[in-house]
Parts: C-alpha cells; sequence; structure tokens
C-alpha cells in the first residue's frame, strides 16, 4: 500500500452529505449512500503526492472514532447542510472538539452542501432545473425550501474556529476562501472544494519532508530509551 | 454479498481425546506453537497434542492430533491462558491469578517455583526490546487496582522491569515494543510504558461488550469498536485502514494477512483487510475461542478444536477471477505481494494480469483490457489465436497451458453477434498496431503483421496499404491468400513488391488496369504502374510493359524512359538507340524522349538533334498544309523547331536546308543561312521575303551573341548594305535603314555608314545616329587616354621597385653561403631574393622546378 503524504478527514453531522461529496470527486458520480459505518478512506494521486481523505460516519454512535481520525490530519472538511441549520450549530458543538488531535497547522474548509436543494442560489439554478424535470415522475422529489443557512454564518464560524485554535486571521487563510458551498447531486464546486484544498495541503508536505519523516524514529528510539533510563538512575 | 472461500474449517480435536463424555468439562484457553498444542480446561487440567497435517486426495488439509500427555495443576481452578515461550523450552500458565512456567514438553513445574503473581489476564512482547534471545517479555494487568506490571521471564526466573498504573481500570492489553494497547474502562488508549506517554485512541463502554485487543503486526493493533466495528490503530495513535464492520456480538478476532476473522455466537466471518469487504462467512455455533498463531487460525467451542485452512491465495484469486471479480482479484493479488518470493509473485501476478485482461476483454472492456494486456506482458499470439484465421497456417504457437480463458474463439465469445465480432476486431486492429513498434512484438512479427493484414483487409481499412508500403513482416503465401479472398489486388501487388517480385506485382496491376480483375483501390492505377516503372530497376520488365503503357498514352507512358532517376542515368542508362527504335511507333513519344536527350540531357550527338528537328519540322509543315506562314501566329511546336535550331549546334543543316527549301518557313531558312554564316542570305530573307525588320535587327543581335564586337558590326553592316542597296526611290526600306542607325548608333562605325549614306539624307534625320556615334567615338578615345594613363603609372611603379633592388650592392665572400645549398659561392654569379637570400643560380633553378621546398619569393 502506499504511504499518504497528508490526511484529509471529512467530519460533520449525519446525513449531510459527507460521503456523497467525496463519491462524487472520486468517482465523478452521485449515487444514493447508506449511512457510513465507521469509517470509509480513499487514496488519491495528486501530483507526485498521496494523499488520504478519510470520510467518517457523522452518526453519534460512531462520534468518539472522530478523534482518531483527526490525529495527524493535514486538513479538516467541516461539513453541512445549507437547509438545515442545526448542522451548522453541530459542527461547533459537537464536531470542532474532535479536531484537537488535529495537526497545529491544520487547515479548515467549511462546506455547506445540498445547495441544489435551496431554492435561492446562482449558478446552479439551471442544472437544478433540468434535474427536478427529470425527477418529476418520482414519488420523493424533495420540495425547494429556502437556504436557512447563509455563507456568512459559515464564516462566521470559521472565525471561530480560529479563536477556539487560538489562530490569528493573518496567519491562515482567509475565512471567505475556505468557505465553500457545494452540491454533491449536481458536482458544482465538489471539484474546486478538493483541489483547492489539495494545493494547500501541498506546501505542508513539502514543509514535512523538510523536517524529516516525523514517525521513522523506530529504531533509533528504542535505543536510546534505555540509556536514557540510566542515565536517570545515575543523577 | 459477493463471497469468495478463503478459508475452509477441518476439526483438530475431537471432543473424545479432550474429555470424553464427562458434560461438566470445557476447554479454557489454547494455545499452538509449532507442532505442539496446548489445551487448558476449566477443571484445571493441561492437555498436549501433536499436530500432524497432511493432505487429503481431494487436495484439501486435514489434521489428526494425537495426545502425547495431560497434567492436572492441582488447584481447582481452570486453566485461564497458556502461553508457549519455545526458546526457553516453556508454557506459562495463567492460573489461579498466577503464572507459572511448566516444562513444554512434559509439563512438569520448573524446580526454582519462579511465577508471577497477581495478574489478572497478560501479553506476551512480540517485539520485544531487549535485545536477549533466552527472554520473554511479559505485561500483566495486575490484580491491584489500575496496575500493569512488565517483567522479563527467562528459563527459571522472573524479573519485573516496570509498573505503571494507569487511569482506568485496564480489561485487556497488547503490547509491542514498548507500547502498549490497552482496553480501559471507558476507552482504549496507547500508554508508552518507557516514557509514561499515553494516547487516548477512542471511547468504548467496557460494560456493555467485551473489549478486544489484538496486536495484528508491527505497531499496529486491531481492536473491537462500537458498532461492532474492528478498528485499526497504530502505536502512533492514528488509523491507517478503513475499519470492518463486524457484527455487534464479536468475542475474538484473528488475523491471517489479508484477512482479518472474528467469530460470534453463530458465524466466523472473514474481512479482506485490502477493502474492508466481507470475503466469507462460516456458521461456527457456540464458539469460545478464536486465534492466530504464528499464521495458524484456532478457533473452538467449549468442547472441541479446529483449524481454519487458508486457501492457497493462486487458488483464491483463481476462483475470483473465474467469477468474473476482476478488480478484487487483483487488490488480493497485489495485497500479498510480500508474503511470496518475488519471482514466483511475477509470473503469477503477470498471469493473473493477464487473464483479467480476458475478462475485460469478453466484456469488450477494451482500454481495460489493453492495460492488462499491457502490464501483463501478454503474449500477443494468445489474443490473435481467438480470432478464426488470423495466426499464419505456419505459426508454431500454442495456447498456454492451463488456459488464459475459457473461449474457443471469438464466435463463442460474442455468440455470434455480429456487432460485437466487429468491435472485437477493431480492438485487435488498434491494439496490433500499437505494439507492432514495441519490443512486446519482438519474436513474432510475422504472426502480428500478417494477422494485422488480414484485419485491414476484412475491414476495407486504409491502413492495409500503409502497412505495405512501410517496413513489415507480414507472411508471403498467407497474406496473399487472404488479399485474393478478398479482392485486395492492387495490395497483393504491393505485398509481391515488397517480397521483390515485381514481375508478379506488375502483372497483376495491369490485369486491374485492362479490367481483367476488379480492384478499385486506385483510380490513378495506370500512372501509378508508370511511374513503378520509372522507378522499377528491373529494365527487361520496363521493356516487357513499354508497349502496354505507351499504348495507353504516349505522352504518359513514354515517362518509364524519360523520368528515370538521376542516379541510374549516369550508371545503369538505357540504351538511346533501343530506346529510339521501340518508339518508331509512337511519333508523340519519340519527340517527348528526343526532347529529353537533347533538352534535358544535353547529349551532343547529331543525329538526334536532326532526327528532332526533322520531326518538328514535320509537325509544323503538317500542321500548316497551306505553306503560307504570312501573319499565320507561331504555333508552339514552331516556336520548339525555331528554338531548336537556333540553340543547336549540332544538327545536319544543309539537310534541313533542303527540307525546308519552298515550304515558306522563311525564318526558320534565315536561321538555318545564319547557322552556316551565310548572313547576307539569312537577313535578305528576314528584310525581303518576310518584310520582318525587327527580326533582322533580332537576328544580328542572337546570331552575333558571343562572337565579340567586330563580329557584330560585320551583321550590322551587313544589315545597313541590304537596306541601302534597294531602289533608292524605293522608300519602303529607308525607315528600317534610318531606324537601324538611330538605335543602334554605337554597333556601326560611322564613319564607313556616312560614306555608304546617300547624299540626300538630311542631318536631322540622321540626328540620333550621329549623336551617339559622335558620344560613342569621344567615350572611347577618353577611355583610352584613362588606360593609357594608368598604363603608365603601373609601369613606373615596376620601374621603381627595379630600381630600388639594383641600387644597393651585394658583396661575395667565403663567408657567404648558399641559403639553400649552404656552399660557399665560387663564381660572381649569383640570384637574389626580395628578401636579400643569396643562393647559386642553380640552386635557384632547382628550387624553381621543386615546388615542395620553401619557396623565399621571386628572383630578380
Amino acid at each position: 500500500m502506499r504511504k499518504p503524504d497528508v490526511k484529509i478527514v471529512l467530519l460533520g453531522d449525519m446525513n449531510v452529505g459527507k460521503t456523497s461529496l467525496l463519491h462524487r470527486y472520486m468517482e465523478r458520480r452521485f449515487q444514493d449512500t447508506v449511512s457510513t459505518v465507521g469509517g470509509a478512506f480513499y487514496l488519491k494521486q495528486w501530483r507526485s503526492y498521496n494523499i488520504s481523505i478519510w470520510d467518517t460516519a457523522g452518526r453519534e454512535q460512531f462520534h468518539g472514532l472522530g478523534s482518531m481520525y483527526c490525529r495527524g490530519a493535514g486538513a479538516i472538511i467541516l461539513t453541512y447542510d445549507v437547509n438545515h441549520l442545526q448542522s451548522l450549530v453541530e459542527l461547533e458543538d459537537r464536531f470542532l472538539g474532535l479536531t484537537d488531535t488535529a495537526n497545529t497547522d491544520c487547515l479548515f474548509a467549511i462546506v455547506g452542501n445540498k445547495l441544489d436543494l435551496a431554492e435561492e442560489g446562482a449558478a446552479e439554478d439551471q442544472e437544478n432545473e433540468q434535474d427536478s424535470s427529470r425527477e418529476a415522475g418520482g414519488s420523493c422529489v424533495p420540495a425547494k425550501v429556502p437556504k436557512q443557512v447563509k455563507l456568512e454564518d459559515a464564516v462566521a464560524l470559521y472565525k471561530k474556529i480560529l479563536k477556539y485554535r487560538m489562530l490569528d486571521e493573518k496567519d491562515v487563510p482567509a475565512a471567505e476562501k475556505m468557505c465553500f458551498e457545494t452540491s454533491a447531486k449536481t458536482g458544482y464546486n465538489v471539484d474546486y472544494l478538493f483541489e483547492t484544498l489539495f494545493d494547500m495541503v501541498v506546501p505542508m508536505i513539502l514543509r514535512q519532508r523538510a523536517e524529516g519523516p516525523p514517525q521513522t524514529v523506530v529504531i533509533s528510539d528504542y535505543e536510546k530509551q534505555p540509556k536514557q533510563m540510566k542515565s536517570g538512575c545515575c543523577a | 454479498m459477493m463471497t469468495i472461500k478463503a478459508f475452509s474449517l477441518v476439526s483438530a480435536v475431537e471432543r473424545e481425546l479432550l474429555m470424553g463424555d464427562r458434560d461438566r468439562i470445557n476447554i479454557e484457553c489454547v494455545e499452538c506453537c509449532g507442532k505442539n498444542l496446548y489445551v487448558g480446561t476449566n477443571d484445571c487440567f493441561i492437555y498436549h497434542f501433536l499436530l500432524e497435517e497432511k493432505t487429503l486426495p481431494t487436495g484439501t488439509a486435514a489434521f489428526t492430533a494425537t495426545k502425547q500427555l495431560h497434567r492436572h495443576l492441582g488447584f481447582k481452578k481452570p486453566v485461564n491462558e497458556l502461553r508457549a515461550a519455545s526458546a526457553l523450552n516453556r508454557l506459562l500458565v495463567l492460573c489461579d491469578n498466577s503464572i507459572t512456567l511448566v516444562n513444554m514438553m512434559n509439563l512438569e513445574p520448573i524446580p526454582t517455583g519462579a511465577r508471577i503473581k497477581g495478574a489478572v489476564t497478560f501479553a506476551l512482547n512480540e517485539n520485544p526490546v531487549s535485545g536477549d534471545p533466552f527472554c520473554v517479555e511479559v505485561c500483566i494487568i495486575s490484580v491491584k487496582r489500575r496496575t500493569i506490571q512488565v517483567f522479563m521471564v527467562y528459563e527459571d526466573r522472573v524479573q519485573i522491569v516496570k509498573e505503571v498504573s494507569t487511569p482506568e481500570q485496564p480489561f485487556a492489553v497488547a503490547v509491542d515494543g514498548h507500547f502498549l494497547c490497552l482496553a480501559l474502562t471507558t476507552q482504549y488508549i496507547i500508554l508508552n510504558y518507557n516514557t509514561g506517554v499515553s494516547q487516548d485512541l477512542f471511547p468504548y463502554c467496557s460494560e456493555e461488550k467485551r473489549p478486544i485487543v489484538k496486536r495484528i503486526g508491527r505497531q499496529e493493533f486491531l481492536l473491537a469498536g462500537p458498532g461492532g466495528l474492528g478498528m485499526f490503530a497504530t502505536v502512533a495513535g492514528i488509523s491507517q485502514r478503513a475499519p470492518v464492520h463486524w457484527s455487534e456480538n464479536v468475542i475474538g478476532a484473528a488475523v491471517c494477512f489479508p484477512y482479518v476473522i472474528a467469530l460470534d455466537d453463530e458465524f466466523i466471518t472473514v474481512h479482506s483487510m485490502l477493502d474492508q469487504q466481507q470475503k466469507q462467512t462460516l456458521p461456527f455455533k457456540e464458539g469460545h475461542i478464536l486465534q492466530d498463531f504464528e499464521g495458524r487460525v484456532i478457533v473452538t467451542t467449549s468442547k472441541g478444536v479446529y483449524i481454519l485452512v487458508p486457501l492457497p491465495l493462486e487458488k483464491q484469486i483463481q476462483d475470483l477471477l473465474a467469477s468474473r471479480r476482476v478488480e478484487e482479484a487483483l487488490v488480493l493479488a497485489k495485497g500479498v505481494r510480500r508474503n511470496i518470493p518475488k519471482e514466483k509473485f511475477q509470473v503469477m501476478y503477470r498471469r493473473i494480469l493477464q487473464q483479467a485482461g480476458f475478462i475485460q476483454f469478453a466484456q469488450l472492456q477494451f482500454p481495460e483490457a489493453k492495460e492488462l494486456f499491457r502490464s501483463g506482458q501478454l503474449d500477443v499470439r494468445e489474443l490473435i489465436s481467438l480470432y478464426p484465421f488470423l495466426l499464419p497456417t505456419s505459426s508454431s504457437f500454442t495456447r498456454s497451458h492451463p488456459p488464459l480463458h475459457e473461449y474457443a474463439d471469438l464466435n463463442q465469445l460474442t455468440q455470434g453477434d455480429q456487432e460485437k465480432m466487429a468491435k472485437c476486431k477493431r480492438f485487435l486492429m488498434s491494439y496490433l498496431n500499437e505494439v507492432r513498434s514495441t519490443e512486446v512484438a519482438n519474436g513474432y512479427k510475422e504472426d502480428i503483421d500478417t494477422a494485422l493484414l488480414k484485419l485491414y483487409a476484412e475491414a476495407d481499412h486504409n491502413s492495409l496499404l500503409d502497412l505495405l508500403v512501410t517496413e513489415n513482416f507480414c507472411l508471403l503465401t498467407d497474406s496473399a491468400v487472404w488479399l485474393e479472398k478478398h479482392k485486395k489486388y492492387f495490395a497483393l501487388g504491393l505485398l509481391y513488391h515488397y517480397n521483390n517480385q515485381d514481375a508478379a506485382a506488375l502483372q497483376l496491376w495491369v490485369n486491374i488496369v485492362n479490367g481483367d480483375i476488379c480492384d478499385s483501390t486506385r483510380s490513378d492505377l495506370y500512372e501509378y504502374v508508370v511511374d513503378f516503372l520509372t522507378y522499377c530497376l528491373d529494365h527487361e520488365l520496363v521493356w516487357k510493359y513499354a508497349d502496354w503503357v505507351l499504348q495507353k498514352s504516349e505522352e504518359v507512358g513514354v515517362q518509364v524512359f524519360t523520368k528515370r532517376p538521376l542516379d541510374e542515368q549516369q550508371k545503369n542508362s538505357f540504351n538511346p538507340e533501343d530506346v529510339i527504335s521501340c518508339l518508331k511507333k509512337y511519333p508523340k513519344a519519340l519527340v517527348r524522349y528526343l526532347e529529353h536527350l537533347v533538352i534535358d540531357r544535353r547529349l551532343q550527338k547529331e543525329e538526334y538533334h536532326t532526327h528532332l528537328a526533322l520531326l518538328y519540322l514535320e509537325e509544323v509543315l503538317q500542321q500548316r498544309p497551306s505553306a503560307n506562314g504570312k501573319g499565320a501566329e507561331v504555333t508552339e511546336m514552331q516556336a520548339k523547331l525555331r528554338s531548336l535550331l537556333q540553340k543547336s549546334d549540332l544538327y545536319r543543316v544543309h539537310f534541313l536546308i533542303d527540307k525546308i527549301q519552298g515550304t515558306g518557313l522563311h525564318m526558320e531558312s534565315a536561321i538555318l543561312h545564319g547557322k552556316l554564316e551565310e548572313h547576307e542570305k539569312a537577313l535578305c530573307i528576314l528584310v525581303h521575303e518576310l518584310k520582318d525588320f525587327a527580326a533582322a535587327e533580332d537576328y544580328c543581335l542572337w546570331s552575333s551573341e558571343g562572337r565579340g564586337d567586330p563580329y557584330r558590326q560585320r551583321l550590322f553592316h551587313t544589315l545597313l548594305a541590304i537596306y541601302l542597296r534597294g531602289d533608292p526611290s524605293d522608300c519602303e526600306l529607308v525607315v528600317p535603314a534610318v531606324d537601324l542607325l538611330n538605335h543602334h548608333a554605337t554597333e556601326f562605325d560611322a564613319a564607313e555608314v556616312l560614306q555608304l549614306l546617300p547624299d540626300t539624307w538630311s542631318v536631322q534625320l540622321l540626328c540620333p545616329f550621329l549623336t551617339g556615334a559622335m558620344r560613342h567615338s569621344i567615350h572611347t578615345k577618353r577611355m583610352t587616354q584613362v588606360a593609357l594613363g594608368l598604363a603608365k603609372s603601373e609601369n613606373l611603379i615596376y620601374k621603381y621597385s627595379k630600381m630600388k633592388l639594383k641600387g644597393s650592392s651585394v658583396q661575395l665572400s667565403d663567408k657567404k653561403l648558399c641559403q639553400v645549398c649552404q656552399n660557399p659561392f665560387c663564381k660572381p654569379v649569383f640570384v637574389k631574393y626580395p628578401n636579400g637570400g643569396l643562393v647559386h643560380t642553380h640552386c635557384a633553378a632547382n628550387r624553381h622546378t621543386n615546388q615542395n621546398s620553401p619557396s623565399p619569393g621571386n628572383r630578380t
């Protein structure tokens, strides 16, 4: 198995479309997914780098696993449903705490998915119409509802995250660049989201490589540690 | 869910061997080390068996366990855990919260009685930190609350090395190096017992379910997670593999790469670590223990011991391929790479890729198939052989055994679907075309190119011709039959040509042009044949088909003689006499050929020139039988004739004059007279017969070309004389005479002209002439003066240098030596070079003749 150079983790409440987003990007299509169990893992070759992308389970049952998945993450995608305000609130209340284990320079992206189901929205109107006419015969066409979560709300959350992580706004990408609205169904903004992030994590990989491999100190560790013990005894 | 048979379950120890019919007795623990199998029971017995594996004729493995001995430990407690330390020949036995050491072979307790007290459970460190091979590292969960202890266990003693306390009560432990993986009351953690640093993994409720902590390899553990997940975690506290999804009530887990095996109340489930998919489910009631021992997976109920025998990976992969699960097969093959010797793996993997390629091919997934064939380095003939009749009959190819696929041929594969068949053929075309120039083709280029030719011919594909005109390895006999069958006669000709059978090629093409056989590949086939013959080195063939091409078209056909490549013309050309005699029947062709000889090749042979002039003349005469050339336009042929007559000096002039007499071709006869230097006669014709004064002036100019001024002057004077000789009253010739003088003033000797002119002509009339003549005369005079002056001054310069050289005296003495022979001068005669060097006269003379010696300069 190729060893990943950096890890990106998708977090968010259940049913906001994390798996669909990832599926849309990796498989280039939208399909019904079942609720994710535990987590899933993709390896994406981006230029010469291997990027692992973890899809996590949003269900409360698997909430405890989030911390471990986030450990050592280079970027975290916090996902909510633009038509469901609570899903944004959950990000702050429930998921932000899981990111403590991520790298100190971890990037955050806030993504409002399911834009296709919202009434307003400029760029994807046409696609929506096509979609709805195609599905007109279907029994469960989701009704259009006014978008509940504005992009500004996501920007506000982003700033809260910076405060939580005690980061200076000057040192990290601007909120406007890191808040996205997407539709996994139409594909709107999905490539843009992932590829923007990939481009941003590449410098992190280079920085890590320059600092030397972090987790390959095994053998020297074993040799050193007994010595340290001894010196401790003598002192 | 698609399943695969990865393991088969076989019985190892029957119930009778253990407890007979005593129902209360249950198996508590097992240990397997090499062939030694140990079983601990709830009635404090340890049983030792020897396991023998044998393969049944059906290919499945079977085990027989032979009981060696059994021993009661002397308590009324169950034997909780057993671990063998083969290097020490010791079995570690946990019973009644105490770990004792017994001899592995006779199960006797060791004399020293060394033991570890107060252990709830324990784990061996399979990645030990001490380098001592006669020592095992044991980690125990102590009966003391929230305490873990680490011991070194030797053959007959134990030594505690570390005691660490944990934040909560631990329930299960696994160890790798300095890292402990612990199931605490509410969560799993990684704890470095050396540094004390701990890392939370994830929360877990030990009250609801029994935790599982299992070391699965270097620095990696498998844990029972929430919701029946099998979670992977490294010592760094991260997950490198996605979790596998078990049922909620898993009681044991084991690993047998690349599979994770789990046991619950009813089933044994098998998941792949490579893609996390569940691969196999074996019903197994009342399962009690599931453990792996150095690759051997043992599962027990409370009464019997069973072994899960892995099927050979190759067999598993073949099963996957047989059910067309290409992706999984490849993942499995790649995943087990490190478990198989490199050489063996490469052979196996290539074959798997090839098989997978054929599966994709059969599903018409051509891009995928191509990639698999490429990476699997498929012998292309395997693919070609699927297509009936494509491999040459002479090919020695036989399909690999065992076969790579189940298809006899394409008909079977497509079940006769013509559209599918066509798609397959198109694929093979593009595939062969791609590989034919790569190393894949090495060794069987003939088979590939012949197959490609057949496909192209059958599909009426344009590339057929490209294939045949470039380097190829098409086999002649096989290809010829096929091309004939598909009426690709032109292509067949190309094939013959490529195989140096030009005669056969030409015969075919001629037959096509003649309409004897039908092939519309080229509408310009006649021109093609002419071109072919033009460059054909075999002269006999050219002769053979010369008549045929000329009969079709004289002008085009003659190209086989006139357009031959230059290098051939120089070395090995046709004899012109032969060609001319051949062309007798084809006048147009003959003219073209003579033109080629005379004009293009500039052959200086009288016959050709005369012959050509004669042919031109005949043609001209034929075109204008009226013989009245006056005012008629000059035809193309006439222009050619005149040009030849003017430019060539080789034809027989008298012969032509005879021919031309009385035909009214005045211009031509004037040119001919000119050739005989009969300029007056020529000019007379032009002036009197043709009355073309411009042509007469022109004549003076071109006839004198390259002959010098006096010659030209003579011609102009002659013309003037002709003009003036006429009747003075006849004004007809006065005007041209005056024009001639005025236009060409400088071509005449003015003094001579003035004497010739009638006195009656006015000065005004001749003004341009006189002015011109005067100016010319003065110009000439001045130019001469300048030249004279320059010559004088040049002479002066030479005189000066001569004087200078003569001016200095030269003294000869015995010490002066000749520069050439280095001898003294005996006579007062010497040669002095401009640089002052003195030499003997004879030495100078020698040197002068011998150019190789360095020349010191001119003599003076």
